[in-house]
């Protein structure tokens, strides 16, 4: 019997997911050695996350010109998140810790930006926390939502997650709010793509907030808080635009997870639960993700990343 | 320290942070021989026995570490180096 090679096993996994396996193939043509890693984060993923993830990598797609170099930018993007792990195990602390720091190594870079961006869109699809984050946000917000729900994205990046919300809840309005205008005008870009034409974009800083301004329904943070300072602060201002009665929030944060702009250090997933329950919100739904499927307990004690998502409503 | 000590206690802490009982050393081990071997655990591995044997690796030298005999050598050329 012939023994199947990692690439086999992968191919075979996505033998229904056509985007999925047209994501990886590019992948695996300019790095080979990705086979095995990929066949891990594959088979971990249950038939809903496999949805998920088919639902991702379609979308990836239609963002994407020119996949294999977009493939490359992936393994450039993993290059450079491997060196903060290297930090992150010497030293025990993220390598950044001020938005100034990032801005000038990371935001403010317009060709360092370009190769991030792409190779970040790519782990939505190939990273197994990424997938099953998505997976439950498609089925656990549903029960959660009122009928007609306004909705928000705080620092909506490539717009994946408006753009599913549009698709599968039962929304009044969208609107999507960032503090800079060039990524905003990237994530317009995008859902335009997408085919997400109603939304309403605005520059905003949430920390001018105040209780008086407009409420939603529904407001989504997707790996936002992880980049702020002071997350707590943030969240405590975002309270304000959540209405009082409806209003629901989902926030995705990973935890021990190094990147070149993360500032915020989570190190236990009571440091993530801590931006909603210290912020006056109550969690009703819960779960974490670790990288490769890694059991919960044995990620923490190593330091692995992990993909805190939580879904609560404001505190009466 | 003698070869068979050095290799003793890379052993114990490779298997300590892979999660592995049965691994002993051998020379031409690969990260494609353990499954727990993989690029993340990597990085672990390479601070672990940078902090039992003071020593550190530039990215250039993690990244041509293949085999596990080619970590065992940059351990003593380190560690001879330091002394």
């Amino acid at each position: 019997m012939g023994v199947l090679s990692d690439r086999d096993v992968v191919l075979a996994l996505t033998d229904a997911a056509p985007a999925t396996r047209a994501v990886i193939e590019a992948v695996l043509d300019v790095w080979p050695d990705h086979a095995r890693y990929m066949r891990r984060s594959l088979e971990a993923r249950t038939p809903p996350q496999m949805a998920a993830t088919e639902t991702l990598a379609e979308a990836a797609l239609l963002l994407t010109d020119d996949l294999p170099e977009c493939a490359a930018r992936y393994r450039w993007t993993c290059d450079r998140l491997r060196e903060e792990e290297l930090f992150f195990h010497r030293e025990g602390r993220y390598r950044l810790s001020t938005f100034a720091e990032a801005e000038a190594e990371v935001y403010g870079d317009a060709a360092y930006m370009a190769n991030y961006v792409d190779g970040l869109l790519l782990t939505q699809v190939l990273w197994y926390n990424h997938a099953a984050s998505c997976d439950f946000f498609l089925r656990e917000t549903p029960a959660m939502l009122a009928p007609d729900s306004r909705f928000l994205e705080i620092g909506p990046g490539h717009g994946l997650m408006t753009y599913m919300a549009l698709r599968d809840f039962d929304l009044a309005r969208a609107e999507a709010w960032d503090v800079s205008s060039v990524s905003l005008d990237r994530t317009r870009a995008a859902l335009e793509r997408l085919g997400g034409a109603d939304v309403a974009y605005s520059v905003r800083d949430v920390m001018t907030l105040e209780p008086q301004g407009e409420r939603f329904d529904f407001v989504v943070l997707s790996e936002v808080l992880e980049h702020l300072e002071d997350p707590k602060a943030a969240m405590r201002r975002i309270r304000h635009v959540v209405d009082d009665a409806r209003g629901v929030v989902f926030v995705n944060v990973p935890i021990n997870s190094p990147s070149p702009d993360h500032l915020h250090l989570m190190r236990e997933p009571d440091d993530a639960r801590a931006l909603l329950t210290e912020c006056g919100f109550v969690i009703e739904r819960e779960a974490f993700f670790a990288t490769q499927a890694t059991p919960l307990e044995r990620a923490l004690r190593n330091r692995v990343s992990v993909s805190a998502c939580m879904l609560a409503r404001p505190r009466a | 320290m003698t070869d068979a000590a050095l290799e003793a206690e890379l052993m114990e802490i490779m298997r300590d942070v892979l999660d592995v009982d049965d691994l002993n050393y051998d020379e031409n081990l690969t990260a494609d021989d353990v499954e727990e071997w993989d690029s993340l655990s990597h990085v672990r591995l390479i601070v672990a026995v940078e902090k039992h044997f003071g020593v550190r690796f530039s990215t250039q030298e993690i990244e041509a570490m293949r085999r596990l005999g080619d970590l065992r050598r940059a351990i003593t050329t380190k560690k001879a180096g330091a002394a």
